[in-house]
């Protein structure tokens, strides 16, 4: 008798003009309670239990603990495809951001014909990889490509670039910047364009210079925008893979360019080792999962919101 | 200025002149005014020399894609062609056995559009109920949705591979849905937490008001999602359609593990399957690169300002 008293209180209390809709709800929400249990984080659990197994799609599955996760830890091509997406990332975050709020500073300025300059800085990001990363690939090209060609202008010797284990990393670094800039410049000027002006005439008052009103008040009041590119540059930049099909695919990837999805790609769907793969998947996840933790923790020290 | 000291001689004059001017202050904000237009035109400049820079590799992919290739390897690399050899277009798309380019932009166009159908609906309906229907467990529900969104999507490709494999399908040659265009498009009508994010923020803003008037006058949950918030949410739904259209169109990884033959391709893996066949053909290969960018430039262009928008609510690419 206790349960139904209380849940007319319950109702009671939230008699208003949409009570009784609960139930509406379920109907909106039934393609996605589909979708979250069978496509997102149903399999995610899934993904787990799978990397604990020896499963070749074949033959049923084999139980094997944590086997997968011990190989991999003594596995070169995997350290290998580790190493090099650390690289990547350590190199195209910092330098791609840096870039960005340098443009983003410029482009910020209310000068003739700007919408049509920022469209140029803008277009790279909506083309696919894989069709940049053909022209790329005819830039580097060691037999007539554009940058041989150019640098040969001023007397530096040809490079082989890609299949150069010294330059093929930056390479694709190079490519990547180049296509992902416009997305931070976006961000930031999004950010510039939502600081108050007062702060600026506040600063003019006490006689601030450009460049002290640039690192007191501009960069100060942006950290957010920067907090928030830098996060999603990090989880972007360890999913690298389109880049590396294209451009190092000719053949296969080598020591100097295996990234760590591609090392998931090739072990799951080239291989079928379906318990490797999502144990590297899972190495990746927890990665990701860790250095955000991180990221976010040091946001009270830098990060100012206004 | 009239005011100024009365003097004599010509060099007091010019002395007195000269202070007069410092002391009220007016070639100052001349000098500034110069150092200004000079700061300005540096400015350009580097603009405008680096926004060429962005551009020299869809430049040089066009240039290319209309020589010849003795042209190619023979003439200086910038150096435009002879003469516009469209004759490239045409061998691009005739390039693989069986199939043109055309049928891989079909199927493209295809996907894109059953992705971009399936998100609008599906998420804009999760989007009404997180945001206008009070139900309990939705703030747990919604953060569920949303810890998915920061999962790399890498981790699901297994299982759902696997998923995909096994379901049975009578009418593929495999038995299931593996080698099908399904696994493509099949989850974009099954809601997703990034769209459902962008429009709940969207529907958040909407007026409660304006729900509750049509409430008394007897609409349903249903007649108030389609009728109120789906037409002032005009803006957020085209960015939406924009970004699913884009990644869908761009994206390789999916179709590369689900596809097997070439007339079910899309322009990426035909890409990259023509990247293999015809090595150091690079007049033809640009000239399909510039087939598959064209529809994403075209739509850049028209839709710049939703792309913006997007990006700077989100800051996701895909």
């Amino acid at each position: 008798m206790a349960l139904p008293i209380r849940l007319g209180v319950v109702a009671r209390r939230r008699r208003g003009p949409r009570a009784g809709e609960g139930w509406w709800a379920l109907l909106f929400l039934a393609p996605t309670l589909i979708g979250l249990a069978l496509l997102s984080a149903g399999p995610i659990l899934a993904s787990l239990g799978i990397s604990l197994t020896d499963w070749d799609l074949l033959t049923p599955p084999q139980f094997v603990g944590v086997d997968n996760f011990v190989s991999l830890a003594g596995e070169d091509r995997f350290l290998v495809a580790l190493r090099n997406t650390a690289f990547y990332t350590l190199l195209s975050v910092p330098i791609g951001m840096v870039l960005a709020l340098a443009l983003a500073l410029a482009l910020n300025q209310p000068l003739r014909g700007i919408a049509l300059i920022r469209t140029a800085y803008f277009l790279p990001v909506v083309t696919s990889a894989t069709a940049v990363g053909l022209v790329w690939s005819w830039i580097y090209s060691p037999a007539s490509g554009l940058l041989n060609e150019v640098i040969g202008v001023v007397g530096l010797p040809p490079q082989r670039w890609i299949s150069d284990p010294f330059w093929a990393m930056p390479s694709i670094i190079a490519m990547s910047v180049w296509q992902g800039l416009g997305i931070n410049v976006i961000v930031f000027l999004a950010g510039l364009q939502a600081i108050p002006q007062e702060y600026y005439d506040a600063a003019a008052v006490d006689g601030a210079a450009r460049w002290s009103r640039l690192r007191h008040v501009t960069l100060p009041l942006l950290t957010p925008s920067i907090f928030f590119t830098g996060i999603l540059s990090l989880i972007g930049a360890f999913q690298i893979f389109d880049q590396v099909y294209i451009l190092a695919r000719p053949g296969r990837p080598t020591e100097a360019t295996i990234t760590l999805v591609y090392f998931i790609y090739e072990s799951g769907f080239k291989f079928f080792r379906m318990g490797e793969a999502a144990a590297a998947s899972w190495i990746l996840f927890l990665i990701v999962a860790v250095l955000t933790v991180i990221y976010f923790r040091s946001q009270n020290r830098w990060v100012h919101y206004q | 200025m009239t005011a100024g000291p009365v003097t004599t001689t010509p060099a007091a004059q010019v002395a007195a002149v000269s202070l007069a001017e410092r002391g009220s202050g007016r070639p100052l904000p001349a000098r500034r005014a110069v150092m200004r237009r000079s700061r300005r035109i540096v400015l350009y400049s580097v603009l405008i020399v680096g926004g060429v820079l962005m551009m020299i590799p869809f430049l040089w992919m066009v240039i290319t894609s209309l020589k010849t290739r003795a042209e190619v390897f023979g003439a200086a690399p910038l150096s435009l062609p002879s003469g516009a050899h469209w004759e490239n277009y045409v061998t691009m798309w005739n390039a693989l056995p069986g199939v043109t380019f055309g049928t891989f932009f079909l199927n493209s166009l295809k996907l894109a559009l059953l992705n971009t159908g399936g998100q609008l609906v599906t998420c804009s309906m999760a989007a009404y109920a997180f945001a206008a229907i009070p139900f309990r467990g939705r703030g747990p529900l919604f953060g569920l949705l949303l810890a998915t969104l920061i999962i790399p999507s890498q981790v699901v490709l297994v299982p759902n591979f696997i998923l995909w494999r096994s379901l049975p399908n009578p009418f593929s040659e495999s038995g299931s849905f593996y080698g099908t265009q399904e696994p493509l498009w099949v989850g974009a009508w099954l809601g997703g937490a990034f769209g459902t994010f962008l429009l709940r923020q969207f529907f958040l803003a909407i007026p409660a008001e304006l729900a509750d008037a049509a409430r008394v006058d007897g609409a349903n949950p249903w007649q108030i999602f389609t009728r109120i918030y789906l037409p002032l949410a005009k803006p957020a739904l085209a960015t939406l359609a924009i970004f699913t259209f884009m990644w869908t169109w761009n994206d390789l990884l999916n179709p590369l593990i689900y596809l097997q033959r070439l007339d079910q391709y899309t322009t990426t893996v035909g890409l990259a399957f023509f990247q293999g066949q015809y090595v150091g053909k690079w007049p033809e290969m640009m000239a399909g690169a510039m087939v598959s960018l064209a529809p994403m430039i075209i739509l850049f262009v028209v839709a710049q300002q939703y792309f913006v928008r997007g990006i700077a609510l989100s800051g996701l690419k895909g």
